[in-house]
C-alpha cells in the first residue's frame, strides 16, 4: 500500500503529544505537589522524601500503567475492527472482557457457592488477575475452537458476543446471590483502576502487550489484505485460518492483559481506531498500528489525570471518564465529517 | 489468434458443486496462454461456482483442475497467489483506500513481510493504472467512484498481482453497454499483449462471441467448449435459450426476439 | 486441528500462572514464644503473646474463610531501633506507641475513643459514616482526613500523612491498594473483628488495639466492666416471665433477610431472653427467605427489630404492603437500630454496637421486657415513626 513518509511530521507530534501528557499526569493528583518540584524530582532521582515517593513509586507507575493500557486496548480493537470488517467492534466483540468478569465475579462473589475458590485467596492481590486472566482466556479458547471451524469471520463474531452474554449473565446470577460487600467489591473491579500494580505485574503487563504488539506486526500484511474482504485476502496469498488465529492471539494478549490487571477499560479500544482513522486519513496499518497505540496511550494518561481530580481525596472511576471524554470526541469528528467511511 | 503452447489451466471431467449437491458435472476445457475466454449459461446454472472453484476457494466435487503441470490442491495460498488472481463481484470491504492503495494491494505476494514496495512493485502500479486510464483518479478514495471506474480498479489490482491466469466473475454487469465494452477489450488487450490467460463469466453472449477467444457453455449436459466459430457451427448456442423466445442467429452472431 | 496457536497460547497462560504466582507472601514462621499473653476469653478471632516487651499478636481469622492468619509483632520503638528481625517472619512489624495511624472501618473508631487515643488517627474512609461526636469534631478540625473509599483507598493522601500502620479489614486479600502501602513501609494490620459472632468476643478486640498504644491495663479495665455489666443485664434478663417471640429483617423485592441463629444479633436476643424464631437455624449471617416463609413463621410475632433500613411506618408500609400482615406492625411494636445516625448520617448501631454489647443489651431487654428496665432511654433502637 502507500508509504509512511506523508506521516512522519504528524508522528513526531504524537511522541511530542504523549511526553507532554506523560507529564501533565504525573503533576497532578490528590495531593497538591507544585510543578517545579515534580520536575526537580524526576529529575534528581528518587530521594526519601514522601512528595519523591509519590512520584516515583505511584504516580509513574500509574502512567506507565495507563500508556500500557490505552495502547493495548487500542491495538486490540483495531485488529477486531479489521478482522471482523465491523466499525463497531471493539477489543472486547469476543467475550474477552465477559470472561474475566466472569473470573473475578467467581472469585469475589463465588466465595459462597464455591468455597474450594476461596483457596485461591492465598495468591494474594494477584488472585485477581489470575482470575480474570484464566476467565478471559477460556472463553478465548472457546473462541478460537469456533474460529477453526468456522468459515465466515461473521459467524464468529456473533459466537463471540453470545458467549459474551453467556458469561455476563452469569456473573449476573452471583451478584443477585452475592452479599453487599462483594458486591461493591466486584463493582470497583468492574469500574477499572489503574493504580496500584507493583513493578512486577507492571513488568508483566509489559510483556503481554509487547508480545500482543509483535504478533500485531507479524500479521500487518493480512491486515491490509481483510481490507479487501476475506476472498479477496485468500487469492493474495494470506493464509486464512492461521491469520484469524494469530489476529485473535494478539487480541487476546492485548485486551486480556490489560483487563486482568486495570479491569474492564470500556470505550477505548473501540473509539481510538476511528480517531485515527479519520486525523490520519488511511487505512494502512504500518500507519495506522504505531497511530493507534500513541493516541490510545495519550487518551488514557488524560483521562486518568480527569479520573484522579486534583486536590480531592476522591477519584472518579476510569471506566466513566474514558466514556465521557472519548464519546463526545468521536462524535465531533463524525458531525464533521458526515459520515463514516470504513 | 494468439494462444499457443502449453495449457495453463485445464479441467477434466469436473464436477463441483457443495457437499452432496452437485451443481454441474462433466466440464472440460484447456486453456493456454494468451487467451481471452468466457463462461456462459443461463442464470443459476453454476458458473460463480465453477469460477469459485477453480480460484480454490471452494473445493470440488471430483475430476481434475489441473495449473501448468500440478493439480490446483497441491497449491499453497502464497504458491497460488503467484498463479492467479481474482475479480469478484463483491465490493471491497473498505471503501475508504484510495485507487492506488488498492491497487498496490496486488503487489502483496511479492513484497516483503512490511509490505513495502520496491521499485519494481512501483513500476507495476504505474503500468496497471496507465493501462486502465486511472492516472487521474490514483489519490481518489474508492468510494467516490462510479461503478465502472470501481471495477477497472479492481481490474487493475488484478492485474498488479502480475499473474498468469486472470479469473474474473461477471466483470461488466451494471455497467452500460460503452463501459462493457470497454472492460472488455481492455481484458482481451491484457491477455494478448501480456500473454496472461483471462477467464471471466459474463450474461454478455453476444459480446463474447465478438470478444473472446475461447468459449465455454455451461448447460448442464455436454458443456461445449470451444472457439466461437467452433461452437456456432455445432448450434450449441440455438440450444440455450427456449426457442419460441428468443432464436440464435448465426450470421450475426446474435439473438433475435421472436414476437 | 487447532494445534500450534492453541499450544502456544495454553503454554503462555500456564507460565503467566507460574508468574503470578511467584514472589507472594510466604507464610510467618513464628518462633515458639514461651512468653505468655493476656487471656482472650471471647475472641476467637486473635491472641496476644507476649516475650518481654515485645507483642505477638495473632489474628487467626481476617475474614471468613480464610486459609491462613497473620502475625504481626508490636515492639516499643527503643527497642525495635536495636533489633534484627528477618524478613518475612511477621506479616507486619509496628513501633509502639503508635502515633499516627489509619482505620478503615467505623467499629475502630470506639475502640481508640475508649482507650483515649484518638488524636493518633490521621485518616479515615468515608469520614462522614463516622457517629462519634468527639471524632467528628477531629474530622472537622482536619485533623482526620479524608481518604477517599475503602475500597479505592486515595494512595497519594495515605502516602502523604505517613502513617505507621493502617489498620484494614478485608473480605478477602485481594485489595492491591494495601500492598501498594506494604511496599511503601506501611505496616498493614488486617482487623477481623467483625468476623466475631459473640457479643462479648467482639467487644474484647479493644484488647487488640491496646498494644498499638501500650495502654493493655487500661483495655483489660474497660472490658471487664463492659463484660460485668453485660453479665448483670443478662442476670436481670432471666427474670422475665415470659419471653417474647422475635422478628428481624424486611422484605427488598422478593428476598427477606433475617439473621442467622448463630449470628451476633442471634445471640443478643438469647441472652435478652427473647425467643427469636429463627433461632434454631444454622448459619451465622444473614438467611435469604421469601415472604412466604417468613409470614407462615412470624406474622404473630410480638416484637419486629431492623426492618431493612425503614425508619417510619409509613416507608414500611410503602416498600410493601404485605408489611402490613404482621402482628408487631398493627401493634406498632417495630424498633430499628436505623434511626439513631451520627451527625452526617452514619449508624450509631454499626459503629458503637460492637464495642459496647452492654448498651445493647439493656436496650433489647427495655423493649422485650419493659417492666425489668423502666426507666431506661433507647440508644439504638427507636420505634418507628
Amino acid at each position: 500500500m502507500g508509504g509512511t513518509r506523508p506521516y512522519r511530521f504528524s508522528f513526531v507530534l504524537l511522541g511530542i503529544a504523549l511526553l507532554l501528557s506523560g507529564l501533565l499526569n504525573i503533576s497532578s493528583g490528590s495531593v497538591d505537589i507544585p510543578f517545579d518540584q515534580v520536575v526537580s524530582i524526576l529529575l534528581n532521582g528518587g530521594s526519601g522524601d514522601t512528595w519523591s515517593y509519590i512520584i516515583w513509586e505511584y504516580r509513574i507507575p500509574k502512567a506507565l500503567t495507563a500508556i500500557l493500557v490505552g495502547g493495548g486496548l487500542s491495538l486490540s480493537g483495531l485488529l477486531m475492527q479489521t478482522l471482523f470488517r465491523n466499525p463497531l467492534a471493539g477489543p472486547f466483540v469476543l467475550g474477552i472482557s465477559s470472561g474475566a468478569s466472569l473470573g473475578a465475579a467467581l472469585l469475589l462473589m463465588g466465595t459462597s457457592l464455591a468455597t474450594g475458590l476461596a483457596t485461591l485467596s492465598f495468591l494474594g492481590d494477584i488472585s485477581l488477575a489470575l482470575a480474570a486472566s484464566v476467565g478471559s482466556f477460556l472463553v478465548l479458547l472457546v473462541v478460537m475452537v469456533m474460529a477453526q471451524r468456522v468459515k465466515d469471520s461473521m459467524a464468529l463474531l456473533i459466537i463471540g458476543l453470545m458467549f459474551g452474554s453467556i458469561s455476563s449473565a452469569l456473573v449476573s446470577v452471583l451478584a443477585y446471590f452475592s452479599s453487599a460487600e462483594n458486591l461493591q467489591r466486584f463493582v470497583f473491579w468492574s469500574l477499572g483502576s489503574l493504580g496500584n500494580l507493583s513493578a512486577g505485574q507492571l513488568w508483566l503487563l509489559f510483556g503481554m502487550v509487547a508480545l500482543g504488539i509483535l504478533l500485531a506486526y507479524a500479521c500487518l500484511k493480512p491486515l491490509n489484505a481483510f481490507l479487501l474482504g476475506e476472498h479477496y485476502a485468500q487469492s493474495l496469498g494470506v493464509p486464512l485460518k492461521r491469520s484469524r488465529m494469530a489476529i485473535i492471539t494478539a487480541t487476546g494478549l492485548l485486551a486480556g492483559g490489560v483487563t486482568a490487571f486495570a479491569g474492564p477499560i470500556a470505550f477505548v479500544g473501540l473509539a481510538v481506531p476511528h480517531l485515527s482513522r479519520q486525523i490520519f486519513d488511511t487505512m494502512e496499518h504500518r500507519v495506522l498500528i504505531p497511530a493507534v497505540l500513541l493516541y490510545g496511550a495519550v487518551l488514557m494518561l488524560l483521562c486518568d489525570t480527569v479520573a484522579q481530580w486534583p486536590n480531592s481525596a476522591n477519584v472518579l472511576p476510569i471506566n466513566a471518564i474514558t466514556s465521557l471524554v472519548g464519546a463526545p470526541v468521536v462524535i465531533w469528528l463524525l458531525v464533521r465529517k458526515r459520515k463514516m467511511i470504513f | 489468434m494468439t494462444g499457443s503452447g502449453t495449457s495453463r489451466l485445464s479441467a477434466e471431467d469436473l464436477s463441483i458443486g457443495y457437499g452432496k449437491r452437485t451443481v454441474v458435472g462433466s466440464l472440460g476445457f484447456d486453456l493456454g496462454p494468451g487467451l481471452l475466454c468466457g463462461i456462459v449459461g443461463i442464470n443459476g446454472i453454476g458458473k460463480s461456482t465453477l469460477l469459485r472453484t477453480l480460484a480454490g476457494f471452494q473445493p470440488k466435487l471430483s475430476g481434475r483442475i489441473m495449473m501448468g503441470d500440478r493439480a490446483l490442491e497441491e497449491h499453497t495460498p502464497g504458491e497460488l497467489s503467484r498463479e492467479l488472481s481474482v475479480v469478484l463481484t463483491e465490493p471491497p470491504a473498505s471503501r475508504n483506500l484510495s485507487v492506488r492503495e488498492l491497487i498496490a494491494l496486488g503487489r502483496q505476494p511479492h513484497t516483503n513481510w512490511l509490505g513495502q514496495l520496491s521499485s519494481l512493485d512501483r513500476e507495476a502500479i504505474a503500468q496497471s493504472l496507465d493501462t486502465f486510464l486511472l492516472r487521474d483518479l490514483a489519490l481518489r478514495k474508492c468510494h467516490e467512484l462510479s461503478d465502472g471506474q470501481l471495477q477497472r480498479v479492481l481490474i487493475a489490482r488484478a492485474m498488479a498481482q502480475d499473474t498468469p491466469l486472470i479469473l474474473l466473475d461477471e466483470p461488466t454487469t451494471h455497467l452500460d453497454l460503452f463501459h462493457k465494452v470497454q472492460i472488455l477489450k481492455m481484458l482481451r488487450q491484457l491477455a494478448h499483449d501480456r500473454d496472461k490467460t483471462i477467464l471471466f463469466t459474463t450474461h454478455e453472449i453476444e459480446l463474447a462471441i465478438q470478444l473472446c477467444d475461447r468459449i465455454l457453455i455451461v448447460d448442464g449436459q455436454e458443456n461445449p467448449y470451444g472457439t466461437p466459430c467452433e461452437l456456432i457451427e455445432g448450434k450449441y448456442f440455438e440450444r440455450l435459450f427456449p426457442p419460441q423466445m428468443v432464436q440464435f442467429d448465426p450470421s450475426t452472431g446474435s439473438f433475435k426476439v421472436k414476437k | 486441528m487447532i494445534k500450534q496457536p492453541f499450544y502456544t497460547i495454553t503454554i503462555f497462560f500456564l507460565a503467566l500462572a507460574c508468574l503470578l504466582g511467584c514472589g507472594q507472601r510466604k507464610g510467618p514462621v513464628t518462633g515458639a514464644p514461651d512468653g505468655q499473653g493476656p487471656k482472650i476469653a471471647h475472641a476467637k478471632g486473635f491472641s496476644i503473646q507476649k516475650q518481654g516487651v515485645l507483642t505477638i499478636l495473632n489474628v487467626s481469622a481476617p475474614w471468613p474463610g480464610a486459609q491462613k492468619g497473620f502475625t504481626y509483632l508490636l515492639a516499643p520503638k527503643e527497642k525495635l531501633a536495636t533489633m534484627r528481625i528477618a524478613a518475612g517472619t511477621y506479616d507486619a512489624v509496628v513501633g509502639t506507641p503508635v502515633d499516627k495511624m489509619v482505620l478503615t472501618s467505623t467499629t475502630h473508631i470506639p475502640a481508640l475513643e475508649a482507650l483515649g487515643t484518638l488524636e493518633s488517627l490521621v485518616g479515615f474512609p468515608d469520614p462522614d459514616l463516622i457517629s462519634s461526636p468527639v471524632a467528628r469534631s477531629l474530622v472537622d478540625n482536619g485533623q482526620i482526613k479524608d481518604l477517599g473509599m475503602n475500597e479505592e483507598i486515595n494512595m497519594e493522601i495515605v502516602l502523604s500523612l505517613s502513617p505507621e500502620v493502617v489498620m484494614g479489614f478485608g473480605i478477602n486479600d485481594t485489595n492491591r491498594a494495601y500492598e501498594t502501602l506494604q511496599r511503601a513501609g506501611i505496616a498493614v494490620v488486617y482487623n477481623g473483628d467483625w468476623v466475631e459472632h459473640s457479643p462479648l468476643g467482639k467487644a474484647e478486640w479493644i484488647k487488640f488495639f491496646a498494644p498499638f498504644f501500650q495502654k493493655e491495663a487500661e483495655a483489660d479495665s474497660i472490658f471487664s466492666q463492659i463484660e460485668r455489666a453485660y453479665g448483670q443485664a443478662a442476670e436481670l434478663a432471666k427474670k422475665a416471665r415470659r419471653r417474647p417471640t422475635v422478628l428481624t429483617g424486611g422484605l427488598y423485592k422478593d428476598v427477606w433477610h433475617v439473621a442467622g441463629g448463630e449470628s451476633w444479633f442471634a445471640q443478643f436476643l438469647r441472652d435478652a431472653q427473647g425467643d427469636y424464631l429463627w433461632a434454631d437455624s444454622p448459619g451465622s449471617g444473614g438467611i435469604a427467605l421469601g415472604l412466604e416463609a417468613v409470614l407462615v413463621k412470624a406474622k404473630e410475632a410480638d416484637i419486629w427489630l431492623n426492618p431493612s433500613a425503614h425508619t417510619s411506618y409509613a416507608a414500611l408500609a410503602a416498600a410493601n404492603p404485605h408489611h402490613r400482615q404482621f402482628r408487631a406492625f398493627g401493634n406498632r411494636k417495630v424498633y430499628s437500630n436505623a434511626k439513631a445516625k451520627g451527625e452526617k448520617g452514619g449508624v450509631l448501631f454499626y459503629e458503637l454496637a460492637p464495642q459496647r454489647p452492654d448498651l445493647v443489651l439493656r436496650d433489647l431487654i427495655h423493649i422485650l421486657h419493659p417492666q425489668l428496665l423502666p426507666d431506661h432511654s433507647l440508644l439504638f433502637f427507636k420505634p418507628l415513626d
